[in-house]
């Protein structure tokens, strides 16, 4: 087990974002969370990734408690995140972005002599652009990117910083179908490639079913199911949360 | 020399050739040198503002405090450069720790309201109490020697002193700018959130900016004294931040060059303007608002519109 999420709880004054959610990511699993809009996914994200500190609960990566750990420290610990939102650096180059990213993996990062020197990282950085499409683009601003050329950045981003446990909260937010598709394959084939384990935050289900290894579902802060895509297509309650109230 | 570049270099030898150019009087090399000065503190300051994305209006602390370290030591007969400065960063730096840890903790206005702060006390101290003479400050000292028997006393001398400190400060910055810590500078100043979950201790890495900037500028403070034989609080009053920051704005943000151009400008424009009319800060207030409103780039940024031209001519 890599990741364990233990009776966490979560809540921001009278609403209760997270209640009592358990789960466990093996190694090597593509592990989604989804639920409808509101239904906690971020919450849960965000207490994994180390900027909230859950109210009650564990959260152990491989083993060790990271549960209320600042962001860099957790992401030292081989996890990274990306966000629903683009989170990257707008005013610098493609390259640059990635390489700020990769450098922090350099033995130099921290040290005296990286105050005089710059750690080549240039391979790592140009193999990430090109799974992603993005070589041509290196010398462009990131903030002059096409959305879709955006979201996978945002990818590179956090890959570049060699992690184990990748957290993708929404990666194809706003894309086209037809695009969502083609990040979604990009995406397992990547995270094959790596011999990453992946932990998908979807609010769109036709994402996840083709390539989870397994399936929870949050509704109202709450794990109502896990399983195989299968059989979460054909839970009752999973069906009844996504028709039901509370969808968007 | 390879982070120095060729036009640095070739600047950096016109600018040699100064005192060499038959005319320049005694008056100009010492403006040369107050210009010369204040860019390097300028310069010190845009590893913050331009690269950090952090705005100090302290400065002029770290400034006046290496003014007063040299004071301090020269009134006590240590008449050493090296003595001097390196008395200055031991000074500036155990108050640059104290300030950085603590302003670094808050962001944006914060920051900058803190290290106002910090600087007010330290200037008040100097001001009010007479631990270090008051308002007159530390009056009439003797020349700064480099070596036993090169004494820094002509005018020219004392440009070539701040000559030598704006190259070696020129040629730490370019370093710095382009090493892996300033590069996550800039990632931070880009977006700080993200820095910090790609496994950047964020308020570390601004620390050490702090820390950097505040003993350049600390040790530019140790070397006023060398040329004119006081320090005084007014070194240290906020207005003094206040230039420093115009400085940088004037030449262009990020660009190191930009505010040493800056400086350069504005203590020539000083100097000129208030020899000529009494409200000169009106007037020169007036070209600030100008640059500001018409060149966001700074003086630097004048740059593009000419290459701009030569591409389309």
């Amino acid at each position: 087990m890599i990741l364990e999420v233990d009776d966490v709880s979560k809540r921001f004054g009278a609403l209760a974002a997270l209640t009592r959610v358990s789960f466990g990511v093996e190694a090597g699993q593509v592990f989604s969370v989804i639920g409808p809009n509101g239904a906690g996914k971020s919450t849960l994200f965000n207490v994994v990734s180390g900027l909230f500190a859950p109210n009650t609960g564990r959260v152990r990566f491989r083993g060790e408690d990271i549960a209320g750990l600042p962001p860099e420290r957790v992401n030292r610990l081989g996890l990274a995140k990306t966000f629903q939102i683009t989170n990257v650096f707008p005013e610098i180059s493609v390259l640059d972005n990635v390489r700020v990213a990769a450098q922090s993996r350099a033995p130099e990062s921290g040290r005296p002599s990286s105050l005089w020197r710059r750690p080549d990282v240039d391979g790592t950085v140009v193999a990430l652009l090109e799974a992603f499409g993005l070589a041509a683009r290196g010398e462009a601003h990131a903030k002059n990117l096409s959305h879709g050329e955006q979201r996978y950045l945002e990818i590179c981003v956090a890959l570049a910083t060699s992690p184990t446990l990748l957290l993708l909260d929404e990666p194809t937010a706003g894309m086209t179908p037809g695009e969502t598709r083609d990040a979604t394959a990009l995406i397992r084939k990547v995270v094959l490639e790596r011999g990453l384990t992946l932990l998908l935050i979807e609010h769109d289900m036709s994402v996840v079913m083709g390539i989870s290894d397994r399936v929870a579902v949050l509704h109202f802060g709450e794990k109502i199911a896990e399983g195989t895509p299968d059989a979460i297509r054909h839970d009752p309650r999973v069906i009844e949360a996504y028709l039901g109230g509370g969808d968007d | 020399m390879r982070a120095f570049g060729w036009r640095a270099v070739v600047v950096f030898a016109l600018l040699a050739a100064l005192p060499l150019v038959p005319g320049v009087s005694r008056y100009y090399l010492l403006l040369a040198f107050d210009a010369l000065l204040f860019g390097a503190i300028a310069m010190s300051l845009d590893l913050l503002m331009g690269y950090t994305g952090l705005v100090s209006f302290g400065h002029a602390a770290f400034y006046g405090l290496g003014a007063y370290a040299t004071a301090i030591l020269m009134e006590r007969g240590v008449q050493s450069v090296w003595a001097c400065v390196g008395f200055a960063l031991l000074v500036v730096g155990l108050y640059a720790l104290v300030v950085s840890y603590f302003a670094t903790a808050r962001r944006g206005i914060y920051f900058a309201l803190l290290t106002l702060i910090f600087a007010e006390v330290v200037y008040t101290f100097f001001r009010y109490t007479q631990t270090f003479g008051g308002s007159d400050g530390i009056q009439g000292l003797p020349d700064a020697t480099l070596f036993p028997g090169l004494v820094i006393d002509t005018p020219t001398r004392k440009y070539y002193l701040v000559l030598a400190y704006l190259a070696v400060a020129y040629a730490i910055c370019r370093v710095l700018v382009a090493s892996h810590f300033g590069r996550v500078l800039v990632a931070i100043r880009e977006n700080e959130d993200r820095a910090r979950f790609l496994g950047y201790n964020v308020q570390r890495y601004k620390m050490g900016a702090c820390m950097i900037s505040a003993l350049l500028t600390g040790v530019a403070g140790a070397i006023y004294p060398m040329r004119s034989a006081f320090a005084t609080p007014d070194l240290m009053l906020w207005t003094e931040s206040g230039e420093f920051i115009i400085s940088v704005m004037i030449g262009g943000l990020g660009t190191l060059v930009g505010p040493i151009i800056g400086g350069v400008f504005f203590t020539i424009l000083r100097d000129k303007v208030s020899s000529i009319v009494d409200w000169y800060f009106i007037v020169i207030g007036v070209v600030l608002i100008v640059i500001v409103l018409f060149m966001p780039r700074g003086l630097l940024g004048l740059r593009r519109i000419f290459s701009r031209e030569r591409a389309t001519a």
